[in-house]
């Protein structure tokens, strides 16, 4: 064994090292984690369909007690879409078109039991659709039509109304294998249509079908082209941006109120990241404080074998060595098992993301290990330098 | 290096002294490479400090110490580092061993540094000054008298351009004293090195080339 270890490693004191040890593996592992997390929940917002995913907002004007008694239009004029199109905020504008003619869809569950109403649709143009599916879109002269529903009015069924009936609860798959049967009228015609539901959306809360049957449609039964839109989606570059608010406040218009909450609950999560990982600094950095103050108590134990060392020819950076060479060790020690518990902890959760969130693509694990390698370098830099300042303070006899 | 030269040189301790009468302290005085030298000293007159100060482990002192001609209060550590490596070794008083380590060890760890023994020289020295049975006993557990010839061993490990021994034969009876003398003087003829001994009394029997008093 290396003789001047032999000497060195005297008046270890196990306990403290090992209390170093926990201490800087809980704190390393916390910001590891706090990392790791922080990327793996920015995924999911930019994961399609996401509830976070807070890009884009629905605008339309207010509807107040006036607009009803004048009957003033609801709907966006052509200078003022140009207007909105224009602001910085504003990626991509698309309009909502709203059908012109009548519709009355009926849902047949089995034999006695069938719904039938009179209803709607709207289309907006398919880039916003947030759906991923390839039964988007409608052949000329075909008598199928893909139509998407909101998910909240699946959700209304399967917990509202079926719940309180003791009906059969619903699932996507099932509900896309049902077909509707679609009456359009207007304009002196009248036909007969099969729906297929081919998604559910979060985004839009309307009855959409495809933008180029709902323009076939517009023209064919209600002989109009083009309505003026009611309602308008944007994809904005950033949903916080103070100017949006002020933009819309001023212009009496009003978005979904969800979407902006939505950027407020990233925006709180993004808080309580930090404060986890400004927890775990402050666990580092206590840990570091044990770290020191062992290795000073143990230098300041054999100061006299480190002296000695000293004049019979040694070095100050080789007696310095073991020490330092001890202190990052331990750090890597930490670091590695630091990367074992965040990856043990990050199967779990990444497993209820991805059940959650089937398209979710795992992020690299990346900014974590980068975050706890330039922390290891930094903090056994710090050893480095103390320990060696340490044993030059023996050297110059100065205590 | 070839000389050291004492130039006035004085510990602090004594500046306020009125009669103090020294061959050493306050004079200029060379000491020269090949030669033997002994200082006689009463306690209390600055025997080990001397040593101290030549080894560059203390600063306690008023006029200058030069190495060749420089000044050692400007040496650089990296500079102390190589001197206590290849030119100057020292058997201090309090010899500096490591009880942990067991006899040979405390010989191994400075030989590890310098690889400057054979580990044969090493055996006959220990045969020589009478200590082979004690090589792997843990220095703590050695007489004093034992460890001093351990530490003249280890302070021969090394090459050197001076050694200092201070007060090395204290504890010894007179045949060891004299072997060590042997050892002593030949291995610093062999390396034509200079030799400066300490003594506050019994000394050993060697053709000094100046004595003098501290």
């Amino acid at each position: 064994m290396n003789l001047v270890w032999k000497l060195l490693r005297q008046h270890i004191s196990i306990p403290q090292f090992v209390g170093f040890f926990f201490a800087n593996l809980v704190g390393m592992t916390i910001i590891m984690l706090g990392i790791q997390f922080y990327t793996d929940t920015q995924a999911i917002y930019e994961t399609e369909d996401s509830f976070m995913k807070a890009d884009y907002l629905i605008v339309n004007k207010k509807i107040s007690s006036m607009t009803t008694i004048t009957g003033k239009s609801s709907s966006f004029t052509r200078p003022e879409i140009q207007d909105l199109e224009s602001q910085e905020f504003v990626e991509r504008l698309g309009m909502f078109t709203s059908s012109a003619y009548d519709v009355k869809a009926t849902f047949r569950l089995d034999a006695t039991t069938s719904f039938s109403t009179e209803m709607f649709f709207e289309s907006v143009p398919d880039e916003f659709v947030d759906v991923k599916t390839n039964d988007w879109h409608y052949e000329q002269g075909s008598r199928e039509v893909p139509i998407i529903l909101p998910r909240n009015y699946l959700d209304l069924y399967n917990f509202g109304y079926a719940q309180s009936r003791n009906m059969p609860k619903l699932s996507e798959g099932i509900l896309g294998a049902i077909r509707l049967n679609i009456e359009l009228s207007g304009g002196g015609s009248r036909d007969e249509y099969e729906g297929t539901i081919v998604g559910f959306s979060s985004r839009l809360n309307t009855i959409l079908v495809p933008q180029n049957f709902m323009d076939w449609a517009n023209e064919y039964y209600a002989g109009t082209k083009t309505k003026t839109p009611t309602r308008l989606i944007i994809e904005v570059n950033n949903p916080t941006d103070e100017r949006i608010t002020t933009y819309l406040q001023d212009n009496l218009y009003e978005t979904d109120q969800d979407k902006l909450d939505a950027s407020k609950q990233t925006f709180i999560l993004r808080i309580i990241v930090a404060i986890v990982m400004a927890v775990g600094l402050v666990i580092s950095i206590l840990a570091f404080y044990i770290l020191m103050l062992s290795v000073y108590l143990l230098v300041e134990k054999n100061s006299t074998k480190l002296e000695n060392l000293l004049l019979i020819g040694y070095s100050p950076s080789r007696v310095s060595m073991p020490y330092q060479l001890l202190t990052i060790g331990l750090n890597l020690l930490v670091l590695v098992i630091a990367f074992v518990i965040m990856m043990a902890v990050r199967n779990v959760y990444l497993e209820m993301f991805e059940s959650f969130f089937p398209d979710f693509e795992k992020p690299s694990v990346l900014p974590a290990v980068l975050t706890g390698g330039v922390l290891f370098i930094i903090v056994s830099i710090f050893n480095v330098i103390a320990i060696k300042s340490k044993v030059m303070s023996i050297w110059k006899r100065k205590d | 290096m070839e000389s050291i030269i004492l130039k006035h040189t004085l510990p602090k301790v004594f500046a306020q002294v009125a009669d103090l009468r020294s061959e050493v302290w306050n004079q200029e005085l060379a000491f020269e490479k090949g030669k033997t030298y002994l200082v006689e000293a009463n306690s209390g007159t600055g025997k080990s400090s001397l040593c101290s100060y030549i080894f560059g482990y203390r600063k306690d002192y008023e006029g200058q110490i030069l190495f060749d001609g420089d000044d050692i209060a400007k040496f650089s550590t990296r500079q102390w580092v190589r001197i206590r490596q290849t030119s100057l070794s020292l058997l201090w008083q309090e010899l500096r061993l490591f009880p942990e380590l067991t006899a040979i060890e405390n010989v191994a760890i400075k030989n590890k540094l310098t690889s400057h023994q054979s580990s044969q020289q090493i055996d006959e020295w220990f045969d020589m000054l009478g200590i082979a049975d004690r090589k792997h006993a843990k220095i703590g557990r050695m007489s004093f008298g034992q460890q001093q010839r351990v530490a003249l061993i280890r302070a021969l490990c090394q090459p050197f351009d001076f050694i200092f021994v201070d007060e090395p034969i204290s504890h010894l009876d007179d045949t060891n004293s004299r072997i060590v003398g042997d050892i002593l003087t030949h291995e610093a003829h062999r390396q034509g090195a200079g030799v400066i001994i300490t003594s506050i009394g019994k000394h050993i029997e060697l053709n000094y080339d100046k004595i003098l008093k501290l």
